[in-house]
């Protein structure tokens, strides 16, 4: 059955002061964030290098409407939100998804053709067992509150590892509720088909979140090596050193082929 | 390598999509001043009528890489799938690869077929322009050239005949008395909207049908039906479910006076039409017998009745015509009425030669569409880099032409539903192609 449409949706926009023949760059954000946290730092960083920006709230985050039916969201209805918002795009963008956003945007990338595929801190799309496991011997109340279907912890320890405190803190107090059903999708594994597109994934060391072996078996799956971004937490658009992660993320999306014009990967 | 497209409708904007998509440079061809042909409404070879809406619904009408927007309808009309199709080829960049006002006039091969030379009409200069090419995918569409029946003492008839390529909207029918032939999904559209309009109303049918819901249960009436096959609810099962919805809904047709169908559920192409029974019961339309013949004023049906009427609609369908193809037979091995294709698409006559649209599904158009021109652009992706590959599957493919996508069902009248094809079924046959030539030499 096909997804219940929700009746707005917030897609937050940077575009260049004129246009640059660069790729669009969507933003797809992960648990309990929204548009916001790329919005902080990265739209208009990126705007200012020549790509036009967007970055899109899932339903029942951020501005978008839905949060009524947040317990009731899956995974797909994301995917459906974003699938949407591409389809308002004047050209294929090079999707960005953050952590649990990482697995939205594969599960797009499998069947829309992308320019590019950028993962942040990536979710595991083959189950997110292991991370909740490292997370039950890290913060063992954790544990308990998502298998309840509460919101996974994102106090600033988690999220952070350079920011000042009262920064760190005013991002952690921006964050929302997450759908149950979602959070429980994360520990089911799941397949994606064949992605054609170029992949660039980024990880850090340090990440509370997702393991490091996590982020390298995303990388595997797509046949690259994960970019580390040693010393940051996991909100990598966010955290001290956001502006290296972004210097990576525009280079790899500068140097794609224009669409249609080259011969995909893989 | 180079391809061209003949035709910018639905089919050639997808083909053109998925070839430039998989890095295949690609010419379409269209001979409207605008892309979206059949549903170019108001274009000499667009065919739909301003109350045309989409019959099944949207999830599963769509490209499945580029969904309708989430302010569409559950079946949007033929306006907003004009819209539709424009946000598609912008989007993708096809429009800079679609030469408007561009009439193919032939397509001929050259020598042994490994290059095909098109001759191109510049319909505004009448200049003439040959291009070549390594291959065609010809999508010129199926639904533009009517198929007009004769019946006796048709010439002495006084009053008007056209066909529904000529029906453009319900004021032609206004105040007068109608026969509506054929009970296709135009026929019931043009019935029903002869009901709303015309003084009297005819409609004259070879069988009797089962008229389907556009809604079952709450929900678009074909989503019900996928949610049924995702069940893996065997066919004879889902037959009964249907026909008891149907029996409960409506009840028993012939009690209208239509018809009794003379077949089970799923071996005709389905008629999504809510409003036909329901005007039948109010009397706006006289359900009628096969036309036996024609006289000044009116006809006679074969059960003996007759009706004076004074304008008739023939919603006899259409021929499938490449009228730029001058060898159809030899081309695409041409059978009767039609060309006998692997998986509707390949040709066991050439490698580059390309047929996508040739298809009449029982479920969304546009989603198959896609697949289609995936498969082409894949095949021609593998003969490049996997020869051995694309040369076994091409074997073993075209070794099975003219095989039917019927999902188990046997098709009534199979010449005017060799096209027709069970969209699970064909979907499935389409993906195993394409993987079969994903695989490594």
């Amino acid at each position: 059955m096909p997804s219940r449409p929700v009746s707005h949706r917030e897609v937050i926009t940077a575009l260049p002061a004129e246009p640059t023949g660069r790729p669009p760059l969507l933003m797809v954000h992960g648990i309990a964030h929204a548009a916001w946290c790329f919005a902080e730092n990265w739209l208009p960083a990126a705007a200012a290098a020549g790509f036009p920006s967007y970055a899109v709230s899932l339903r029942g985050h951020g501005g978008s409407a839905g949060g009524r039916r947040l317990r009731r969201t899956l995974t797909r209805d994301y995917v459906h939100d974003v699938m949407q918002t591409i389809t308002e795009l004047p050209e294929p963008p090079v999707l960005i998804g953050h952590s649990m956003g990482a697995i939205v945007a594969q599960l797009v990338a499998e069947r829309y053709p992308l320019r590019g595929l950028v993962l942040l801190t990536p979710a595991p799309l083959h189950s997110a067992m292991g991370d909740l496991v490292a997370i039950a011997r890290d913060r063992p109340a954790d544990l308990g509150r998502a298998v309840l279907g509460q919101t996974l912890s994102m106090e600033p320890e988690v999220l952070f590892e350079g920011l000042d405190p009262a920064t760190a803190r005013s991002y952690s107090d921006r964050t929302s509720t997450e759908s149950p059903l979602v959070q429980w999708e994360l520990l089911l594994p799941q397949r994606v088909g064949p992605i054609r597109c170029p992949v660039l994934v980024i990880g850090t060391p340090q990440d509370r979140l997702v393991r490091v072996a996590d982020v390298e078996r995303t990388a595997r799956s797509h046949g690259v090596d994960p970019v580390w971004f040693p010393g940051m937490g996991h909100d990598v658009m966010l955290d001290t050193g956001w502006d290296g992660v972004l210097d990576t993320v525009l280079d790899f999306a500068g140097d794609l082929p224009p669409w249609g014009r080259a011969r995909p990967q893989g | 390598m180079r391809i061209a497209v003949i035709g910018a409708g639905p089919h050639g904007l997808s083909a053109l999509k998925a070839l430039l998509q998989n890095g295949i440079d690609a010419q379409a061809f269209e001979r409207e001043a605008d892309l979206g042909g059949n549903w170019n409404y108001g274009a000499q070879t667009s065919r739909v009528y301003r109350s045309t809406h989409l019959i099944s619904s949207k999830p599963f009408t769509q490209f499945p890489d580029f969904p309708m927007p989430d302010g569409y309808p559950d079946y949007p009309s033929h306006f907003q799938v004009k819209e539709y199709f424009t946000s598609y080829a912008r989007h993708f960049g096809l429009v800079e690869h679609i030469r408007f006002g561009s009439e193919v006039v032939s397509v001929a091969p050259v020598g042994d077929g490994a290059i095909w030379t098109v001759t191109v009409r510049d319909r505004h200069s009448g200049d003439l322009h040959v291009e070549e090419f390594d291959g065609v995918v010809i999508a010129n569409g199926h639904n533009w050239n009517p198929k007009v029946p004769r019946y006796p003492g048709q010439e002495s008839f006084g009053g008007e005949i056209i066909h529904s390529a000529d029906y453009k909207d319900a004021d032609v029918l206004r105040g007068r008395r109608v026969l509506v032939v054929g009970a296709g999904n135009t026929g019931c559209d043009v019935a029903v909207e002869s009901a709303q309009n015309a003084a009297r109303t005819w409609h004259s049918t070879r069988r009797g049908y089962y008229y389907n819901p556009k809604y079952l249960m709450g929900r678009p009436s074909d989503q019900t039906a996928d949610l049924l096959l995702a069940l893996r609810i065997p066919l004879a099962v889902r037959r009964q479910m249907f026909k008891a919805s149907l029996r409960f809904a409506v009840g028993d047709f012939s009690k209208f006076g239509l018809k009794k169908p003379d077949h089970r559920f799923f071996e005709t192409h389905p008629i999504v039409n809510q409003q036909l029974v329901y005007y039948v019961g109010q009397g706006d339309i006289t359900p009628a017998d096969d036309v036996a013949s024609f006289d000044e004023h009116g006809v006679t049906f074969t059960d003996g009745s007759r009706a004076d009427v004074d304008l008739v609609v023939f919603c006899t369908g259409y021929l499938v015509t490449f009228p730029f193809l001058a060898d159809a037979d030899l081309h695409l091995d041409w059978h009767e009425d039609h060309p006998r294709l692997a998986l509707q698409v390949f040709t066991s006559k050439h490698r580059n030669l390309f047929v996508s649209g040739l298809i009449q599904p029982d479920s969304g158009q546009w989603t198959l569409a896609h697949w289609q021109g995936m498969l082409i652009a894949r095949f021609l992706e593998a003969r490049q880099l996997r020869p051995v590959v694309a040369d076994r599957f091409y074997a073993d493919a075209t070794a099975q032409s003219g095989r039917r996508f019927s999902a188990g069902t046997t098709y009534k009248d199979s010449s005017r539903h060799y096209y027709e094809v069970a969209h699970q079924d064909y979907l499935q046959s389409l993906q195993d192609a394409i993987n079969a030539l994903e695989v490594p030499a």
